[in-house]
């Protein structure tokens, strides 16, 4: 689960890591009463989406008194962010933040991760900051340090003396780096997530250091023991589809194409968008209902799909293992009845149970394509487009 | 023969009393598999499918010594039931929950790379199937055949896809093994490479990966040193867009790294025969092996 960047910055806070003053407004009224708590009259104001590139989308903005800061603030909410982070339907901002202007010295990257390959979380951090590590990463590949985090969200003492030297601390400076670096593997830890991150931290003009951007994503699995966060979760950052199918325990992810998919596992889902755009065709969403699907879920399936209006053909591909394809076709039926498809909508079928999955699919006397295997639904679904 | 199972091979369930433990635990009696006992707190003493339950693996070890463990335990409490099938040093351990928080299993990792008695397959994964065998997962029994082809694979259903593809063409399997499609799981690619490279009755080996992770890149560097048997493969994923999440939590895209495009290059290059579809996994198998279409 993805969180706003006031949302993680008020995480951050908890842990003692110094953010420059900001508040966080969702009108006009609340944006003047955000300036009148923080005291300030010069501002920037940031959109709060779920989505990286808000400064070259405009999102961004730097106002100077009052009634531009004010003005900027009621420009920014309600902006929609759209480029290649957010597909072509963008993201709408619904809040901004807004926060006081720093003098920057310097700018630095600080951030955890779980690293597969060594089954453990890492602290990263580089010199330079404010772009992309995963550019900086390609660049300049001897600017990143890695240093492993504890389950208890420790980091060795030693290791944090070799992160002030890396990151060219000295002093008082290198102190509370340190310490504002053991505080990050700490929330990392504490906080179930899969990134957290400073981007850049900061060295004001006066040799302090503040986390200026912050974005934190959490494991999803972790969610039924960090409820604080699971109340963050923003359903106006994904498509309304997204947000049904997350309701019903879906996994569902929206595309550019036409063509509707219910699949059943994982695997099997992505690799019927592939078939699909391999036979020329482009898929509408990825939707994986589950190894053990019932009738209900596959008739929720459906609606969600064909609420998308791009939706000109259903493909459904199901490999019973444990499902029976009976339950299945059931649900496909009901489905078809109830929400009278005009699309077309092609069935493949295999696995438990399928003689009577195909022949309820027939006696049903609806206008269901039936395709045997993956590649030759694949290219149905692509063919019926073009008739 | 086969690998990691065969007819001899003594199982436990934990999590039996559940409706997926007790279903799967039944379906695998009737594979034929040799289940001998089941785990679930509170309930030791009863029976269950005529199995003695147990309220320790502990308990279980020393009264049936089970050679594995099937998993089943919700994903709360999922790392503290293989943590417990470690200490209690059951051989195998299939855990087929799905969606465990990578914290915990950071720690079940680093316990299952030091253990000295035990193997983890999964989590989030199917299980481990020996045709005519032994069955220890929830992947339909009927779609197998005893043969030549071992598969291992990170996904579910598109394993038994491939399964399916390879019965219908009469290659048949030896054993099927389900990684899991997680961040961090118990056993990799390789580590089943290995064990297939070494089996005599596998001929030819199916590796189903799919984006995300490097696991596919170390897998092709081993093939090209190491292995000696005919490998086809198919990655899922070519189409994904980049950033979001395929519905595992290990397939996902991130910063140019794990993309189909460059598993399936590295594949290639190790003289593998790449599946262009889902549909053509068993020709590609079939094609590796120098048979006929």
């Amino acid at each position: 689960m993805n969180t706003h960047e006031y949302q993680a910055k008020e995480i951050l806070k908890k842990y003692h890591i110094p953010i420059p003053k900001f508040g966080c407004a969702s009108s006009a009224e609340q944006a003047e009463k955000v300036l009148s708590e923080l005291g300030i009259m010069e501002a920037v104001v940031k959109i709060q989406v779920h989505a990286g590139g808000r400064g070259k989308g405009g999102g961004v903005k730097l106002a100077k008194g009052k009634e531009e800061i004010l003005k900027v603030a009621k420009q920014l909410i309600g902006m929609k962010l759209v480029n290649n982070q957010t597909g072509s339907k963008g993201v709408i901002a619904h809040q901004v933040l807004i926060t006081e202007t720093i003098d920057i010295h310097k700018e630095y990257y600080l951030g955890a991760i779980i690293d597969r390959e060594k089954a453990r979380a890492v602290l990263i951090a580089s010199p330079e900051g404010g772009m992309d590590i995963e550019e900086v990463a390609h660049k300049y590949p001897d600017k990143i340090l890695t240093l492993p985090i504890q389950l208890n969200g420790k980091m060795r003492s030693y290791h944090l003396i070799y992160l002030a030297k890396f990151m060219g601390w000295k002093g008082e400076m290198a102190k509370e780096g340190m310490k504002l670096a053991a505080n990050l593997a700490k929330a990392f830890m504490d906080t179930d997530a899969s990134l957290l991150e400073i981007n850049p931290l900061v060295e004001t003009k006066d040799h302090k250091l503040l986390a200026l951007d912050a974005k934190l994503s959490v494991d999803d699995n972790a969610l039924f023991r960090q409820k604080e966060i699971e109340r963050m979760y923003d359903a106006t950052q994904v498509s309304i589809y997204e947000a049904e199918a997350s309701k019903h325990h879906l996994a569902y992810i929206s595309l550019e194409g036409n063509i509707g998919c219910m699949v059943n596992g994982a695997g099997l889902a992505m690799a019927t968008m592939d078939t699909i755009h391999f036979y020329g065709g482009h898929p509408a969403n990825f939707l994986d209902v589950g190894g053990s699907a019932s009738k209900e879920v596959v008739k929720e399936g459906c609606k969600i799909i064909l609420s998308d209006p791009s939706v000109k053909a259903i493909l459904v591909n199901i490999f019973g293992g444990i499902m029976d394809c009976a339950v299945i076709a059931e649900g496909v039926i009901a489905a078809v009845k109830e929400l009278s498809i005009k699309v077309p909508l092609i069935v493949r079928l295999e696995g438990t149970n399928v003689e009577n999955g195909k022949r309820l699919l027939k006696e049903s006397n609806l206008a269901i394509i039936s395709a045997d295997g993956l590649d030759d639904a694949a290219k149905k679904a692509v063919g019926s487009l073009k008739n | 023969m086969g690998i990691l199972i065969n007819k001899k091979t003594k199982v436990i369930t934990q999590g039996i009393s559940g409706k997926a433990g007790s279903f799967h635990t039944e379906q695998g009696i009737l594979y034929g598999s040799h289940y001998v006992g089941g785990v679930t707190p509170g309930k030791g003493g009863m029976e269950i499918l005529n199995l003695p339950v147990f309220d320790t693996v502990y308990e279980a070890k020393k009264k049936v010594n089970p050679d594995a463990t099937l998993i089943f335990v919700p994903a709360p409490y999922a790392a503290e039931a293989i943590l417990e099938a470690e200490e209690a040093q059951i051989p195998l351990i299939v855990c087929i929950t799905e969606g465990i928080p990578i914290k915990d299993m950071i720690e079940v990792s680093q316990v299952m790379r030091s253990s000295k008695t035990s193997r983890l397959i999964g989590p989030n994964c199917p299980g481990v199937i020996t045709a005519d065998e032994c069955k220890i997962g929830i992947m339909p029994g009927y779609i197998h055949k005893k043969g030549k082809i071992g598969i291992v694979s990170r996904s579910g259903t598109l394993t038994y896809e491939a399964v399916w593809q390879t019965t219908l063409l009469g290659l048949g399997q030896t054993t099927c093994v389900g990684i899991g499609g997680d961040p961090l799981n118990g056993t990799h690619f390789i580590d089943v490479l290995e064990m297939f490279e070494k089996d005599p009755e596998t001929k030819g080996i199916l590796m189903i990966g799919e984006i995300g992770g490097n696991a596919e890149e170390m897998a092709a560097e081993w093939i090209a040193k190491h292995g000696t048997k005919p490998v086809a493969s198919f990655i899922a994923g070519v189409t994904a867009p980049a950033g979001r999440r395929m519905g595992h939590a290990g397939a996902i895209v991130s910063g140019g790294k794990g993309t189909a495009e460059g598993k399936i290059e590295a594949l290639k290059k190790a003289g593998v025969f790449v599946a262009h579809t889902p549909g053509e996994m068993g020709i590609a198998i079939k094609s590796a092996l120098g048979e006929k279409k």
